[in-house]
This record gives structure tokens, C-alpha cells and sequence, in this order.
């Protein structure tokens, strides 16, 4: 064993360029992948531990303010719940701080303890009095408000000021980038912040054990059943919450989990073809090696252990780095539930993970490797190395048919000359290419996705109004502007629809909607009263197709709608209906909108606008530029998508680097014959940038379709985790040049990458090199 | 004649040694000339022989070949040089394994942007192997690599033919052939400095043989007529063996 060990320190010290290829590519691979674990392993726990150490409510339901308290405080026991909170009196109120209005429900509670929803203060105090309200933090976080700032309600015209005295952690509630949020104050303040439009009352349950989503809609069937009709305006699960608090990390460790996956297939390819060349290039020294008495067993070991010592080294440190990296994305998750961060990762599966990943390299290692240990002893020095490959003559005919230089003729024909090299070369750079594909056309999708969300490009201005300003006003304000080129009226509204569960959120238009830049999935955007159309989820759910008439119920009446097409929308997890404000009129003659979408002239100044337009009613109307930034979760992929196609990249051109330079190690007497002949060393150079070029060149065009495949279908999982399908529009995120220029750019970086070893044979002395075969 | 090689005090000094080293060598080589440079192992015979094609450099002194010097000369400057005035012939003939003999024959040609195959087919007729033209090294006999090698070294029509030992690695009847090929060329007009440790075929075909011993040239005979006086050369070897 100690000359196994000698001899492989000694070759690891003669082949330190490739000791470092090897250790980088495993060390990207392991660190991906140690992320995508940990993550996946940790992120379901912290929701677990915050639930249960605040009591979550299990099923928050949302009661018509007519309902009877009695009857309300009756439900628990009809549920089967063993604990509950509520009935709390609630409102949805309207408040201005600085120059920004906020919408929140106000919920009137005396205490933040209970046996349901405990609320985890993280700052300031309960409220104390009628003027104080506690808002929660991650709403406090996103809008830079404070404990001690003063809020100033204008969804009532005496338009009171309350003092923000708390923020606290509500687990019963998603993140404030991606849910309506919560604000708490006394029991007593509620009545004169309310109308009678925007009460409610709220009931918190929680069962003895967590139960299944049938078993909640079961319960929520059987609240509708017991009670009034149109009792239940609305109700939310722990289970919804819980995936919109996972959604980032889900689907971050499903990127990850893909890349990695991606990173060690690189690798494996990376690690046989380099053992495959050393046992190529050292004929003799195996047959030397089986001369003084190595086993042929014991040759194997030299070969495989030069390659598993730096993996070691890489494992080691890319497990740190990984369980390292997910600590960020696991503290974030943690500061949202109210959690004390704590690094959370598990030491056995880092260390299974660590020699699973030894193992896949040590067996990529192996199996090239006992190729030198079925050689013959004597062959194997007679030979000195492996017969030179003679592959790639097609290609070097092809190509001198196209009267390229010579030197370019001799690459190109290298590049091929032993195909499995140049296939699991290709391996590389096709895995390479494939991720850049995917991280430049993934975040393009996210923000064609969040532009048709935003509206982005095709309304600027979006106005609020309180209730205590009527809508006419609003539409007067809007028209006199000579800035104003179209608005487009939004209403809301529930409809129950036969097959969900939960009233289904309903946005009503007034105006031409269909220029608002909703993406449109399959059929077309509705034109006609009756039609509507939603997201994927919510046609599942209902068990619908396009063309299909159905019944809902909005304010207790019938209301006949025929879904004319899909669409996009991520609120609640694809749950909502899109329809014309008159489809709503026949049953509910008073709806109104609430909401304008605001196009502008061609040219004109939105702040300046949005000022004049504000300050004519600076209480009753909360006007804004539209929002059309990325929210922080898709920034988050985005930025680890590039670091991804970043390390992708990198094995790529490792890949081929490591090729050329055992190409050229093993070529180097054919390059000494060129040189005498005449070949300059800038030719020799041409020549190897020529073999990279090719390997890149074939590499990038098939990634192309392998890119573009990955690209459609993390379009499709990340659409599908938050209830859609993806619009058509985001698979086409790319411009053809660009499909030309990602594999011509890999060609530039490949040749750049190849003039290293390249400048190494063209500097080669050819005395030297002859005198030495 | 017109002189077409000159060694001027040449001194090569290897690292970690003086095995196969020059010492002080000064020659000239007209044009036309046939010489053989004789020598045992490491007595830097070939060193002589890649310091003229500039496949190595002197440690002092200067090698001029046509006039041009090549000390003077960058890398690249140096490929070019041999590309138009130097055909190089070695003893285990390096030729290309994936490539055909007509393309190993034509590669200096390419090198230079000449391409055409026709004068690499005359070559190869004149040598009498155009039969093997589209084969591989590997389904040559040693015989007929050199021959390709020989004609590979003179597709650029040189102006100085250098051959290492080119008969080292083939049977002797072979090896004859192999010479006789190098005779006609050198009758044709072909300058040739011929590397060799086999006095009987130098003097049967050179008109000069130079000896080299530890580095230095210790004679140089013109043979009048060559093939009657390699008795000569071959004593005065021994001669300076025994001393």
C-alpha cells in the first residue's frame, strides 16, 4: 500500500494542471448539490416548528359580517376543531403613510396569545388603545415602516391616525411580497374604522392533528352547509400557506437539484476522460509499474487515487460550501416565520452526500483505469503508449474539401481523434451550454411573466379609491387629464364555483382589459358579457375546459359563465376569475371598481402625473406608478441561476481544456514532426484552437435543443407550483441570434481556453521531444 | 561551388551535461554537395544536424544556411525557413499517423498555402510508391515510410536535404534502397547532409565524409570518387578510436 501511495503522491506532484481540473469541476458539483439538499431536507422543518410553536390555525375562515356570533362560536365543535380563535371583528381598511397608501385587514384582538394564531411579537408592544396597531414585520420590512411611525386611515372619511406600536410574526399568513397582509388592534377601535362593504369576522381552527386537504374542504362543506347561505365569505389552510412560505426554496431546490445533477454528470465525464488519457499516455510506466511487482490490482489504486485524493479534498470543501451557501436561503426562511435563526443542516447527510459523490468519482476513476490493468506487461513497454487515435478522418476530409488552412484541417480532424474523448468532451460543454441557455432564458420568462402581472409597458399609473369616493368622481379626475390615454376600471368580487372549495377571487373590468397585458394560455381573452376566463388551477379544480358553461354563485344568486380561455395569474396559487364588470351587474347591480389602470400618453411624465392626480384628493385616492420590479424571491433565482450557468460554464471549458491538453500531451511528437517540417508556432497554436473550436462548436449546437427543452420545462414546474401553465410567449424568450451566438460564444471562450495548452505545444522543443520518443 | 552551409565556432552545451555536445565546430557545405557526418552515440553529429535545420540553437558561434543567419531568426521565422530551404529526414520517419501518405507528403506544401497534390503524386511515382498514396503509415512497410518521408522532405523542393540516420530503423536491403534513392536525388543536384554511423553506406554514396568525436570534427574527407575509397574513411576512424 505505501508504494500505491508513493507512486501516487509522485504523479499527483507530475500532474498538478489536472489534480486542479479535477478538484474544481467536483467541488462546483458537490457544492451545488450539497445546496439543493440541504435545502430540500430543511426548508419544510422551520414552517413545522414556527406552526406548532404559534399554534397555527390549521383553517381561518372568513365570516359575513351579518353572521351570527353565536352561530359563529358554535362551528368549532361542528368541525371537530379542538381549539379555535374568534370570532374576531375585522375590516379591511385603507391607510396612508408618507406618500403611499396601504391596504391590510384589521383584525380586533385583545391579546396576541390564545389557543390559536398565537402572535409572535418581534417588536414594540400589544396595542394598549383605540389609536395603536400592530402591523406584522414582514410588512413593516417591505414598506420601511416603523414602530413609533404614524398612519393615517383614509378609508374612512373621518380619516383617524394610528400609531404603529408593534410588528409581530403571524404564521397564519404568507410573506408581504406575496400575500395581502394582517394588522391587529383592540376589539373596540374596529367599529370606527369599518363599513359595512369592508367588515368581516374571522375564526381561527385548529385540529388534533393536521388534517388532509380533503378532510379541510370536508370541514369548510360542512361550515357552508350549518350556516346561512353566503355566512362564508372566504377561508385560507395551512397548507396554501405553507407553500407560498416554500415556493421560493422549492423552487430553488428543484433548480439546484437539476443543475447538480447536470455538474456531476460533468464531472464523471471530466474523470474519465482524463483517467483514460493517463492510462493512454503511460504505457510504459504501467508496464514498468508491472514489471517491479505492482499488482495489476495496485495499478488501478495509482490511477484511481490520483483522481479520488483531490475529489477527497473537493468533497470536503464543497459539502462546506454548499451546507454554507443554503444557510442564507434556510435564514431567510426562518426571519419570515418569527424564527430565532439557527444553522440548520444535517450532518449525515452531508457526509452521505459527501461519499456518494466520492464514490461516482472514484467509480469514473476506476472503470478507465482497468484498462491499464489487463495490459501485458511486456506490451505495455514495448508500446510506450497507446496507438495513436486515427479517428477523425471524415472530418479532416471535409474539411480540406473546404480549402481551410492546414493547420485548421489537422485540429479539427484531433478534435475527433479518439471519439469517446471527444464524446464525453461534448458531455461537458453540452451541459455547459444547456445551463447558460436555461439562466438566460429563464429570468426572461420570469420577467415577461412579471411584466404581464405589472402591466409593464402597458398601463403606468394605478389609483385606489376609498369607498367615500365615488367612482364617477374617479373617472371625471382621470378624463380631464390630457395625459390620460386609457383607463381600464377593476372591480372584485367572490364567486363560488361548483368544485373549489374557497370562494374564488373575481377580477371585474370595465374598459378594454384585454390591453392589459394578461397573457393569454390557451383560447382567448373573454369579449362578450358571460365569458370568463382563469388560470390552470382553478380550471382543474372545477374540472373545466375552454368552451365549457358552468354556474357560480356571487352574492348568493346564479350566475351563468363559459370559460373561453386560460390565463395567468399567480394570486392565490392560480385561483381567480377574469371576467367584464357587466357579466357581475346581473346579479350584483351595485358592484363597482375600485381600481384603475391608467395607460398614458406616448411621452409623457408618470411622477408628474401620478403628483397632480394624487393631490387632488391626497385622502381618497391612493395614486401610484405601477410596480413592475422583480419581487425578491425571483431576484433570488435569478441570481442563483447565474451562478449556476456560471459553474456550468466553467466545467464546460474545463472540459474541454482538459482534452486539448491531453490531446496535446499526446500529439506532442506529431506537433515536433509538424514544426520540423515548417509549421510556425503560430500555426501549432491555430491548429489546437481548431480542435476546441469543433469540440465546442458540435457541444453548443446540441445544447441548444437540450437548453431549450430544460428552459420549457422549469417553465413548466415553476408555473405549475404556483397554479399555471406557462404562456406560450415565455417559452420564445429568445431572439434567433442569440441562439446562434450562446454555441459561437462557447466556440470563442473554448479557444481561448485552448491557448494554453496550445502556446505549451508551440513552445515545445522539438530536439527534445524527438530525441526523448 | 557556391557555399550553401557554414558552422562558424559552433559550441552546443546541454544542461546537466556535455553528452552530445558541439565543441568549436566550424564547416562549410557547398551546394551540391553530398555529405555524410559520421560519428558514434553522443558524439553531436545530429546536433550538428538540427542546429542547420534550426531545430536547435548554438550556445556561441553562428550557423548561417543560403546566406541567412539563422541566430537571426525569431521561432517563427525559423518554421518559415525550413517550410522554403530544409527537408528533413529522420530515422523512425515521424510520420503522421492519420494521415494518408499523400497528405503526410504534402503537409510542408499546406504549411506553406500551396494546395496542390499534383507534385506530391510525382514524388510519390518517382519513388515508386503511388500505390500506397491513399494508405495509412500504420499499413506501410518501414521501407516505404522512409520513402514517403523522403518524399514528404521534398515536396517543398529544398535547398538542403537533411537525413538522421535514415536507414537506422530499416533492414539493410531496405536501408540500401533507401540510399540509392538519396544517391540519384544528389545526382540530380540535391544538396544533402546525411547523418550516419554506417561508414560503408556514407562513403559508397557521399563525396564527403566529415567525423565527428566528442564534440568536434576530426576529419574531413573529399572522396573523389566515392564509392572506391571507403577504406580511407574507415581507417582513419579506427585510428582515432585507438588514440
Amino acid at each position: 500500500m505505501r508504494a500505491v501511495l508513493v507512486k501516487t503522491l509522485a504523479d499527483l506532484r507530475r500532474r498538478r494542471l489536472q489534480a486542479a481540473v479535477i478538484f474544481l469541476t467536483v467541488l462546483f458539483a458537490m457544492a451545488a448539490g450539497t445546496t439543493a439538499v440541504t435545502l430540500m431536507s430543511q426548508t419544510r422543518d422551520p414552517y413545522q416548528i414556527a406552526f406548532d410553536k404559534q399554534r397555527g390555525a390549521h383553517l381561518q375562515v372568513a365570516f359575513n359580517a351579518t353572521t351570527d356570533r353565536q352561530l359563529m362560536s358554535n362551528t368549532p365543535a361542528l368541525i371537530g376543531a379542538s381549539a379555535s380563535g374568534g370570532p374576531y371583528p375585522a375590516s379591511n381598511i385603507q391607510f396612508r403613510f408618507g406618500d403611499r397608501k396601504f391596504y391590510v385587514d384589521a383584525v380586533g384582538r385583545d391579546n396576541p396569545g390564545g389557543a390559536v394564531e398565537v402572535l409572535s411579537i418581534t417588536s414594540g408592544r400589544w396595542p394598549l388603545a383605540n389609536d395603536e396597531i400592530v402591523l406584522t414585520r414582514s410588512f413593516s420590512e417591505l414598506n420601511r415602516i416603523s414602530v413609533g411611525d404614524r398612519l393615517k386611515v383614509t378609508s374612512v372619511a373621518q380619516t383617524p391616525s394610528l400609531t404603529v406600536v408593534g410588528e409581530v410574526v403571524d404564521i397564519d399568513e404568507g410573506s408581504a411580497d406575496l400575500s395581502s397582509q394582517r394588522a391587529w388592534m383592540l376589539p373596540a377601535a374596529l367599529p370606527a374604522l369599518s363599513t359595512p362593504d369592508s367588515s368581516f369576522y374571522l375564526m381561527d381552527y385548529r385540529f388534533p392533528t393536521d388534517p388532509t386537504s380533503a378532510q379541510l374542504q370536508s370541514s369548510l362543506d360542512r361550515l357552508k352547509t350549518s350556516l346561512p347561505a353566503g355566512s362564508v365569505a372566504g377561508s385560507l389552510n395551512y397548507l396554501l400557506i405553507r407553500s407560498i412560505f416554500n415556493i421560493t426554496n422549492q423552487i430553488l431546490t428543484g433548480v439546484l437539484v437539476a443543475f447538480s445533477v447536470f455538474a456531476l454528470a460533468a464531472t464523471i465525464a471530466i474523470v474519465a476522460t482524463l483517467v483514460t488519457g493517463i492510462v493512454i499516455s503511460a504505457y510504459r510506466e504501467i508496464g514498468i509499474m508491472r514489471a517491479i511487482g505492482f499488482t495489476p490490482y495496485q495499478v488501478v489504486e495509482v490511477f484511481a487515487l490520483q483522481i479520488v485524493i483531490p475529489a477527497l479534498a473537493a468533497c470536503l470543501v464543497g459539502v462546506t460550501a454548499g451546507t454554507l451557501a443554503s444557510q442564507p436561503l434556510l435564514a431567510n426562511s426562518s426571519h419570515a416565520l418569527g424564527l430565532a435563526y439557527t444553522p440548520t443542516f444535517s450532518i449525515g447527510l452531508d457526509v452521505l452526500f459527501l461519499f456518494g459523490g466520492l464514490l461516482v468519482v472514484a467509480v469514473a476513476a476506476t472503470v478507465p483505469a482497468l484498462r491499464a490493468a489487463q495490459l501485458k506487461p511486456i506490451v505495455a513497454i514495448t508500446k510506450a503508449s497507446a496507438p495513436r487515435g486515427a479517428g477523425g478522418r471524415l472530418l479532416r476530409q471535409g474539411a480540406a474539401r473546404l480549402r481551410l488552412p492546414r493547420p485548421v484541417v489537422l485540429g479539427i480532424g484531433d478534435a475527433f481523434a479518439r471519439p469517446l474523448r471527444a464524446i464525453l468532451t461534448l458531455v461537458t460543454v453540452l451541459l455547459g451550454v444547456a445551463t447558460i441557455v436555461v439562466a438566460v432564458g429563464l429570468p426572461r420568462s420570469f420577467e415577461l411573466i412579471n411584466n404581464s402581472e405589472t402591466g409593464a409597458g402597458n398601463y403606468q399609473v394605478i389609483v385606489t379609491r376609498t369607498s367615500a369616493y365615488p367612482d364617477s368622481e374617479v373617472m371625471r379626475l382621470l378624463n380631464a387629464q390630457p395625459q390620460t390615454a386609457r383607463v381600464v376600471a377593476v372591480g372584485g368580487q367572490n364567486v363560488i364555483v361548483p368544485g373549489v372549495g374557497d370562494p374564488v377571487n373575481t377580477h371585474l373590468f370595465r374598459g378594454d382589459s384585454s390591453r392589459l397585458g394578461y397573457m393569454v394560455v390557451a383560447g382567448r381573452w373573454y369579449s362578450a358579457p358571460g365569458e370568463v376566463v382563469a388560470p390552470a388551477a382553478l380550471i382543474r379544480d372545477a374540472h373545466l375546459k375552454i368552451g365549457d358553461s358552468f354556474t357560480g354563485t356571487a352574492n348568493g344568486q346564479p350566475l351563468q359563465l363559459r370559460l373561453v380561455g386560460e390565463t395567468y395569474d399567480i394570486n392565490n396559487l392560480g385561483h381567480s376569475l377574469f371576467m367584464d364588470i357587466s357579466t357581475m351587474a346581473s346579479v350584483t347591480p351595485a358592484v363597482e371598481p375600485f381600481l384603475y389602470d391608467i395607460t398614458l400618453m406616448h411621452g409623457s411624465d408618470v411622477s408628474s402625473y401620478v403628483r397632480r392626480v394624487a393631490t387632488a384628493q391626497p385622502d381618497l385616492l391612493d395614486v401610484r406608478a405601477s410596480d413592475t420590479s422583480l419581487i425578491a424571491p425571483v431576484k433570488i433565482i435569478d441570481l442563483v441561476l447565474l451562478i449556476l450557468a456560471g459553474v456550468l460554464g466553467l466545467i464546460g471549458v474545463g472540459g474541454v481544456f482538459n482534452t486539448l491538453l491531453l490531446n496535446t500531451r499526446e500529439r506532442i511528437r506529431d506537433t515536433a514532426t509538424l514544426k520540423s517540417l515548417g509549421m510556425s508556432p503560430r500555426q501549432v497554436v491555430v491548429m489546437v484552437g481548431a480542435s476546441a473550436g469543433l469540440l465546442a462548436l458540435v457541444g453548443g449546437l446540441a445544447a441548444m435543443p437540450l437548453g431549450l427543452t430544460l428552459h420549457h420545462l422549469l417553465n413548466d414546474a415553476i408555473s405549475g407550483s404556483a397554479g399555471n401553465d406557462t404562456p406560450p410567449a415565455a417559452y420564445g424568450v429568445f431572439a434567433a441570434w442569440e441562439l446562434t451566438a450562446i454555441p459561437l460564444a462557447g466556440v470563442v471562450v473554448a479557444i481561448a481556453a485552448a491557448m494554453i495548452p496550445g502556446r505549451w505545444a508551440a513552445r515545445s522543443n522539438v530536439v527534445e521531444v524527438l530525441h526523448a520518443e | 561551388m557556391k557555399e550553401l552551409v557554414r558552422l562558424t565556432d559552433v559550441t552546443k552545451v546541454y544542461q546537466g551535461g556535455i553528452t552530445g555536445a558541439l565543441n568549436g565546430v566550424s564547416l562549410a557545405v557547398e551546394k551540391g554537395e553530398f555529405t555524410a557526418i559520421m560519428g558514434p552515440s553522443g558524439s553531436g553529429k545530429s546536433t550538428m544536424l538540427n542546429l542547420v535545420a534550426g531545430l536547435d540553437r548554438p550556445t556561441s558561434g553562428s550557423v548561417s544556411v543560403s546566406g541567412t543567419d539563422l541566430g537571426k531568426l525569431g521561432e517563427t521565422g525559423l518554421a518559415r525557413f525550413r517550410r522554403d530551404h530544409i527537408g528533413f529526414v529522420f530515422q523512425f520517419f515521424y510520420l503522421l499517423p492519420n494521415l494518408t501518405a499523400l497528405e503526410n507528403v504534402l503537409i510542408p506544401a499546406q504549411l506553406k498555402g500551396d494546395g496542390s497534390t499534383g507534385r506530391g503524386r510525382e514524388l510519390l511515382e518517382k519513388l515508386g510508391i503511388a500505390d500506397v498514396a491513399d494508405r495509412y503509415p500504420a499499413r506501410l512497410s518501414g521501407g516505404q515510410q522512409q520513402r514517403v518521408a523522403v518524399a514528404r522532405a521534398l515536396i517543398n523542393n529544398p535547398t538542403l536535404l537533411l537525413a538522421d540516420e535514415p536507414t537506422g530503423a530499416l533492414d539493410t536491403h531496405t536501408g540500401e534502397q533507401v540510399m540509392e534513392l538519396l544517391g540519384d536525388l544528389h545526382r540530380e543536384g540535391q544538396t544533402i547532409l546525411l547523418v550516419t554511423h554506417d561508414a560503408k553506406l556514407a562513403t559508397r554514396h557521399a563525396a564527403r565524409v566529415i567525423s565527428v568525436m566528442d564534440g568536434k570534427i576530426v576529419d574531413d574527407a573529399r572522396l573523389a570518387s566515392p564509392e572506391r575509397a571507403p577504406s580511407e574513411v574507415i581507417r582513419m576512424r579506427s585510428e582515432e578510436k585507438l588514440r
